[in-house]
């Protein structure tokens, strides 16, 4: 029986891959399937290959699999293109002229199905676009997707947007294709997945999931550019923001992003920002802006590959020391790393906390794998959610104020915050350096205590952030390090390692900044080899451990700078070969 | 019943005879004028002799990056719209280095007051041509003469979709007064570029310059500034700079659109039930 299944639709921009992916994915959710989906588009809206790959499992699943099992394909060179990702015994459904193309080699381990969609979608239809659909019905058929869930989903899909016509001709189009397979598909080809309860869970991405964070974390203004992997998260809020009387403005570019967003937290708004690639290096001059003016900011970034354009639409994880280093000068703040939906949600939350509490900017530094991909998710339950807000004064507080000083020189590094409007508390904010009252101040004697002040607030944050977590058996000797996306691969790893009786445990770092450096040597005390998985070139995180923990014992870097993330194997295998 | 002196954070030290003085002193004038509270004030400068304003004038004062003036300011007033906001600039925070800001602020009308001081040089750093210098003006950048066409901003905010824009001058003080005034109390966003002569670095644009190479068009008899044609003919004047309120178009402001509660965004409510947060999570099962 299959228990984990990865599906893979394939074709052209332009022919519906992503919207076909999405109704599978809801379709194995409903029945009651753990869901990842992985997308690997072009920067580009029409005629360059683009697939999507729906994995759904019956267990816990993290990530994308090491190979697929049903490849959907509308055109031949998908077929050409994917041929040796497909796990032998796996499935091709194609139009039908490519199988004679195929060597006997690639068939002989494989089932093709030709499946002449475009031809029965122009017969029934007089229109090629339901030959998704038609191909979708000849799955279903071949998995027993149950054709009630699906003309559910197709309702739910285009009911609103598209009106009763289309939901029916494109139920129709699925009972087509069904009803075709039936006709070619042989009983024992078929593999009929098992159903189960879908209770409580949603489908769901990272993307969204911030989007949500903020809402309810109490953000109500948000300013960005259009930028890819990012937009997601401003294209949720557009819709939830006006009737909570929150507002989205489009800016002119980053610059303006940042700076905006900068000005609505200073006059008391929980502010946000969000970003990608070369966004993010036009951010880097108001990032310093809030650091120096001690302006509460949330800033996401949402990873794609660099440099430059570089690829707009996949995911690296190599611009972590960008805003642990990046800017010009020294100033406190803080980098967050999650490394799951639900995560997203929770750190984003606690990015607005964080950010008024120390008064500096918050990196929430996620990636376009699980920013933009779907996961099956726990329903979010807020429990009770803290609004902290920090030293912020009230009113009445200020009032009782004799000489109000919004950068005092204060033991935590902390100053108590006063916002306009308020009697009693005009002050100045001032990029230049500044004396208590905000004002331009450039003696030295000032420069090192305000200098000292600043930076002082991390030491407080320590005991506020986030720590690391520990997967796996914490008595292997083999340890592995990781942050964000690469959470799901490594675990997957370690549970594949489990099985040829190789034993290993994972750190999730989860606070890129400050770096909890004990936690990690501590950690890697406990280890006889390290390895350090890296979404990128030149080993970051790698670099970031040895240069704040300065570990006794040799780390192994694994890398991936490929455009895609990694997949399990990529990672097992390594570690396999070290022993 | 406040008084300038209400106003008055401390003397300002700009060059004796700086143009920014009467712009000082008009903030101030008006800010009596239309009670206003400095507490309700933000004033947000950028980078320039411009900039120490804050240091002088009694308000909440935000001093920025160089060229972002604008976004922060109008972040301020998207925020809180019931602050009195005036973003002030030199012409290069304004027209060089935050341009983009600029066309695109004023496209945007947000309910603000920009005040771009205008002394065709850089003064702070000591005297290099700027994008509103003259063509063939001699500074420490062009020592052979800048080659390159001055820059218009009330030209470009025309074009852009300007609800008000005016031109003022510091050796016209009750003028300055009058059009500052009428840019605060305007809906949308308010343009007021002052020729400010640098008294120390720009001995070519000096007031008697500024007096001999501008024609006022308040004086203009029948001038309609809500006529476009009009407008746009005296800023096409190539004999002299036009001065005074040279457009006007009421409407709604930005901030009147995307924000029609009353409760200004920093009041609304933070917290988010788990009510209302599952029916928004219907979506996703």
């Amino acid at each position: 029986m299959i228990k984990d299944i990865s599906v893979m639709i394939a074709g052209k921009a332009g022919d519906g891959v992503l919207f076909t992916g999405n109704v599978l994915a809801k379709i194995l959710k409903r029945q009651g399937w753990e869901i990842v989906t992985y997308r690997d588009f072009p920067s580009n809206i029409r005629g360059e290959a683009t697939n999507y790959t729906i994995r759904a499992s019956l267990k816990k699943i993290h990530g994308r699999a090491d190979s697929i099992d049903v490849l959907m394909a509308f055109d031949c060179d998908a077929i050409f293109h994917h041929i040796d990702s497909i796990a032998h015994g796996g499935i091709v459904l194609c139009e039908g002229s490519e199988v004679s193309r195929m060597t006997p080699a690639d068939r002989s381990a494989r089932t093709f199905h030709a499946f002449p969609m475009r031809t029965l979608a122009k017969e029934k239809f007089g229109n090629e676009i339901y030959k998704n659909m038609i191909l979708l019905g000849g799955l279903c058929h071949i998995l027993d997707l149950d054709l009630s869930v699906i003309s559910q989903v197709i309702k739910e899909t285009f009911l609103e947007r598209k009106g009763p016509d289309i939901v029916r001709r494109n139920i129709e189009a699925i009972h087509l294709g069904c009803e075709k397979a039936k006709k070619i598909v042989e009983a024992h080809e078929r593999h009929l997945l098992k159903r189960k309860q879908d209770v409580n869970r949603l489908l769901i991405s990272g993307n969204e999931a911030i989007g949500i964070g903020a809402l309810v974390a109490g953000c109500r203004f948000f300013a960005a550019y259009p930028i890819c992997p990012a937009t997601e998260i401003w294209q949720w809020l557009i819709h939830h923001f006006p009737q909570n009387n929150g507002l989205v403005v489009q800016t002119e570019d980053e610059l303006a992003a940042i700076n905006m967003a900068l000005g609505a937290s200073y006059a008391g708004a929980r502010a946000m920002t969000s970003t990608s690639g070369p966004g993010a290096s036009l951010m880097m001059e108001g990032f310093g802006l809030a650091g120096m003016t001690e302006v509460p900011l949330v800033v996401v970034h949402v990873q794609r590959v660099g440099p430059s354009t570089g690829l707009p639409t996949k995911s690296e994880q190599a611009d972590l020391l960008q805003w642990i280093y990046g800017s010009h000068g020294d100033f406190p703040r803080i980098v967050l790393s999650p490394g799951t939906i639900q995560e997203s949600l929770e750190f984003t939350i606690k990015a607005f906390n964080l950010a008024e509490k120390y008064q500096c900017p918050v990196i929430l530094l996620t990636e376009q794998d699980y920013g933009q991909n779907y996961r099956t998710v726990e329903k979010f339950n807020l429990g009770k959610i803290e609004i902290d807000r920090g030293k912020l004064l009230t009113k009445k507080e200020l009032l009782g104020l004799k000489d109000y000083k919004r950068f005092a020189f204060t033991r935590d590094g902390i100053s108590p915050r006063a916002l306009p409007s308020m009697k009693n508390g005009i002050h100045m904010i001032e990029g230049n350096e500044h004396n208590e009252w905000g004002y331009r101040d450039e003696t030295s004697r000032n420069r090192t205590k305000m200098m000292e002040k600043r930076m002082r607030k991390l030491k407080t944050a320590r005991k506020d952030l986030i720590r690391p977590r520990i997967w796996g058996d914490k008595g292997a000797d083999i340890g592995v390090i990781g942050c964000g996306s690469t959470l799901g691969p490594i675990r997957e790893a370690i549970e594949k390692l489990k099985d040829s009786g190789i034993e290993a445990k994972f750190l999730q770092i989860r606070t890129l900044w400050p770096f909890l450096d004990k936690e990690v040597r501590d950690f890697i005390s406990t280890c006889k080899q390290v390895f350090v998985v890296d979404n990128n070139y030149e080993g970051q995180l790698a670099q970031l451990i040895y240069s704040q923990v300065r570990p006794k014992i040799e780390l192994e870097s694994i890398l991936n700078y490929s455009g895609h993330t990694f997949r399990p194997k990529d990672i097992a295998n390594p570690i396999q070969k070290a022993q | 019943m406040m008084e300038e002196k209400d106003f008055h954070l401390a003397d300002p030290t700009w060059c004796s005879g700086c143009g920014i003085y009467a712009i000082f002193s008009a903030l101030k004038k008006t800010s009596v004028t239309l009670e206003m509270k400095p507490e309700e004030m933000v004033v947000v400068t950028g980078i320039g002799c411009h900039g120490r304003l804050n240091n002088y004038l009694k308000a909440y004062g935000f001093h920025t990056l160089h060229g972002r003036t604008l976004p922060v300011a109008q972040g301020v007033k998207l925020a809180n719209k019931q602050l009195s906001v005036i973003a002030v600039s030199g012409d290069g925070d304004a027209y060089s280095i935050g341009l983009g800001h600029f066309i695109h602020a004023v496209r945007r009308n947000v309910n603000l007051t920009y005040i771009v001081v205008n002394n065709m040089i850089y003064g702070l750093t000591q005297g290099q041509t700027s994008p509103t210098s003259r063509k063939g003006f001699v500074s420490k950048s062009t020592p052979l003469g800048s080659k390159e066409s001055p820059l218009c901003g009330p030209h470009l905010a025309f074009v852009s979709g300007g609800t008000f824009i005016a031109r003022g001058f510091s050796g016209a003080p009750k003028q300055l007064v009058r059009l500052i005034e009428e840019g605060i109390q305007h809906t949308g966003f308010s343009l007021i570029e002052v020729f400010s002569p640098c008294v120390t670095h720009n001995l070519a644009n000096t007031y008697d310059w500024f007096r001999k190479n501008t024609f006022d068009v308040d004086q203009e008899k029948g001038y309609d500034p809500e006529s476009r044609e009009k407008a746009w003919k005296f800023l096409h004047n190539r004999q002299k700079l036009a001065m005074g309120l040279l457009y006007q178009e009421k409407g709604p402001s930005f901030d009147d659109l995307v924000l029609p509660m009353k409760t200004p965004l920093v009041q609304s409510k933070m917290f988010f039930g788990q009510k209302k947060l599952d029916k928004i999570l219907e979506k996703f099962e």
